[in-house]
């Protein structure tokens, strides 16, 4: 290796704020993310999904269209009844521009997150720990508060990539395929769709870090994930509606838990919501804030600054 | 305040770290008074006192001295227990983040995100350090040519050599062009030839471009080579502080004798003089420490009063390494 004395070039210029860390340590992770082939194979499925309850309710509007007509041809998949259809798309799938629209869309694209952020979580955050990259982060002029966020950030936009964006492309779909009446109308529910997004943007993102950096590795990671979240959502149902168990049992299921804030968010009675009874709001809230201060309570301990020189 | 969290204008933030912010002209690099740290019931530092002016300095000391917690300080990543300091002017116990951004650190681990390129890693490094996005990356490829890396800037970190590591490492410390490089073991896992390059590097980093260095490492040789001052770190505690070339003062001379004959009476006679052996093979070959004062002519005079004969006197001083193991030595166990 020579030295190339005359290339180095001294560097003036001014510096930014601390905070202003946070994006490029999120940008990074979501790159990461990005490269990850598998990434791309789930989020396709994820667009699946939305494009079915974007052309669902597309074709709800034409065939409400149609409803002079006694049988009309649905593309090539054959001929209908369009009261049928209006009805099976109205109030059987729901593709009504109700809070339960967007529930529905949101509860499946949540089954889709699951997935990626099991597989992504530990590259995202374990290999910090697990390659030594801490030192490189904690050693420069930022807290552990801006890593944490920017970590989060990270989780977070992949998480509204996938529900929060598209639940408020379909807002608007309905709302120029219906009225401008409809924005007006329903507008309790556009920040219902941002209230139930950022429930699941923070619970799961705080989970996510924290749950990544305690295992470190991918294998771990989803069998860890798929406890958390499949073990109790079988259990649940069993204490609740075969055992007769206090609805509160429900609580241990976290993803149930969101699922009710999500409710809530979008002006949805508890009476409603199925599998029924359900616990209080109020209840599921208590535990979604309890995990994430316990979550963010670990998170600020393991990355403790005395881990950066060993 | 804690560590990290100290209130500062933005004006201090945008300046802070820059050669040109007034901390090239400190004329004290670090100052620390009675600094200890505790972690729980045990010692790390003891009562260090320092005043260290800018240049390149060694920090030396066995696993266990201290050296990892000073520089956890110095980084201000931990608050002392007791005693205060500065690093450039800068208080240690409350402008944690302004002290990380003047300095540039070099981790001994990989500290490697994997997954990135050279230049997105030394570039995400600018951005960290509070960088404007465009000029951390046109940085990033200035600092790798300059560390000649041009060529494998754009590979995976993964792929790279561990000389390739240590100067990409160095290259993300660099980045802010910080006036103060913290460097941890900079020449560890390198062959003879990267260690040599990489300590070229160092020595030019500080001469021609004015960087003050503190150099953390167990190999002497590295201090010796670029280094105007060290410091001796065990038990927590500093045990020699100077100039390399003051240090080498304190040294003992020694030297190396080929004697023929019986050696008994000659060595006894040595003994008395005060002259210490440290080695003989046996075989008529010897090694030994002299007294402050001595006179070579001594050896001879003893030689022939013993009847043996001296077949070769030459001298062998004290390195470095023998002078710190020494010092070690002399100063025993911790105290408890």
């Amino acid at each position: 290796m020579g030295v190339h004395l005359l290339n180095y070039r001294p560097w003036r210029g001014e510096f930014k704020e601390p905070s202003a860390s946070v994006w490029p340590i999120a940008r990074v992770g979501l790159r990461m993310m990005f490269r990850f082939w598998p990434f791309w194979v789930i989020y396709g499925l994820g667009l699946m999904i939305f494009l079915l309850f974007f052309f669902g309710q597309y074709l709800l509007a034409w065939a409400e269209t149609q409803t002079a007509e006694t049988d009309v041809r649905v593309g090539g998949f054959g001929s209908a009844d369009p009261r049928v259809l209006i009805g099976v798309l109205r109030n059987i799938l729901k593709l009504n521009g109700s809070g339960e629209t967007y529930r529905n869309f949101l509860w499946y694209q949540g089954y889709i997150v699951m997935v990626v952020l099991a597989l992504a979580g530990a590259m995202l955050v374990g290999n910090d720990v697990r390659h030594g990259s801490m030192p490189f982060y904690l050693a420069k002029p930022l807290s552990r508060w801006h890593y944490v966020l920017g970590k989060c950030l990270a989780v977070a936009v992949f998480i509204n990539m996938m529900t929060t964006l598209p639940a408020l492309a379909l807002f608007v779909q309905y709302g120029l395929l219906d009225s401008w009446d409809y924005f007006l109308d329903h507008a309790r529910l556009f920040f219902g769709i941002l209230g139930y997004g950022a429930v699941l943007t923070v619970t799961f993102s705080v989970l996510l870090v924290a749950t990544a950096t305690w295992l470190k590795r991918t294998v771990p990671m989803i069998m860890t994930w798929a406890t958390m979240f499949l073990f109790p959502r079988l259990v649940a149902p069993l204490l609740v509606d075969g055992l007769h168990f206090d609805a509160r049992w429900r609580l241990i299921d976290l993803w149930n838990d969101t699922y009710l804030l999500g409710n809530w968010c979008l002006g949805i009675d508890l009476e409603q919501i199925r599998p029924s009874p359900q616990p209080a709001f109020a209840e599921a809230a208590a535990v979604v804030v309890i995990l994430c201060a316990v979550c963010l309570t670990y998170l600020l301990r393991r990355v403790r600054a005395f881990d950066i020189v060993k | 305040m804690t560590n990290g969290r100290a209130r500062v204008s933005p004006r201090e933030w945008a300046s802070a770290g820059q050669a040109g912010g007034g901390v090239t002209q400190a004329t004290t690099l670090i100052e620390l008074d009675r600094v200890s740290r505790w972690y729980g019931a045990h010692r790390a530092l003891h009562d260090v006192t320092l005043t260290l002016a800018p240049g390149r300095v060694g920090l030396l000391g066995p696993n266990g001295a201290g050296k990892s917690t000073l520089l956890k300080i110095l980084l201000g990543l931990v608050p002392p227990s007791s005693g205060s300091g500065r690093v450039l002017g800068r208080d240690l116990a409350s402008a944690g983040m302004l002290l990380r951004r003047a300095i540039g650190y070099m981790p001994e681990t990989d500290a490697l995100v994997p997954g990135l390129r050279g230049s997105e890693y030394v570039a995400l490094a600018g951005e960290l350090y509070g960088m404007p996005r465009r000029q951390a990356q046109r940085r990033a490829h200035e600092v790798l040519s300059y560390l000649e890396l041009e060529d494998a800037r754009y590979r995976k970190l993964d792929e790279y050599s561990t000389g390739m590591k240590q100067r990409l490492k160095l290259a993300q410390a660099l980045v802010h062009d910080p006036p103060v490089l913290l460097l941890d073991e900079p020449t560890s896992g390198l062959d003879p030839a990267g260690r040599e390059a990489m300590l070229r590097l160092l020595l030019a980093l500080g001469n021609d471009h004015g960087k003050s260095m503190l150099l953390s490492t167990h190999l002497l040789g590295d201090v010796e080579r670029v280094c105007d001052t060290v410091v001796i770190l065990h038990h927590g505690q500093v045990l020699r502080h100077g100039g390399v070339a003051e240090l080498r003062t304190t040294r003992q001379d020694r030297y190396r004798l080929q004697i023929q004959g019986d050696p008994n009476a000659f060595l006894e006679d040595l003994r008395l003089e005060g002259v210490r052996v440290i080695q003989d093979n046996g075989r008529g070959e010897l090694r030994v420490a002299v007294p402050a004062g001595w006179v070579s002519r001594a050896f001879f005079t003893l030689a022939d009063n013993n009847g043996v004969l001296l077949r070769g006197l030459r001298q062998d001083d004290e390195d470095l390494e023998e002078l710190f193991h020494r010092v070690l030595a002399e100063n025993g166990p911790a105290p408890v």
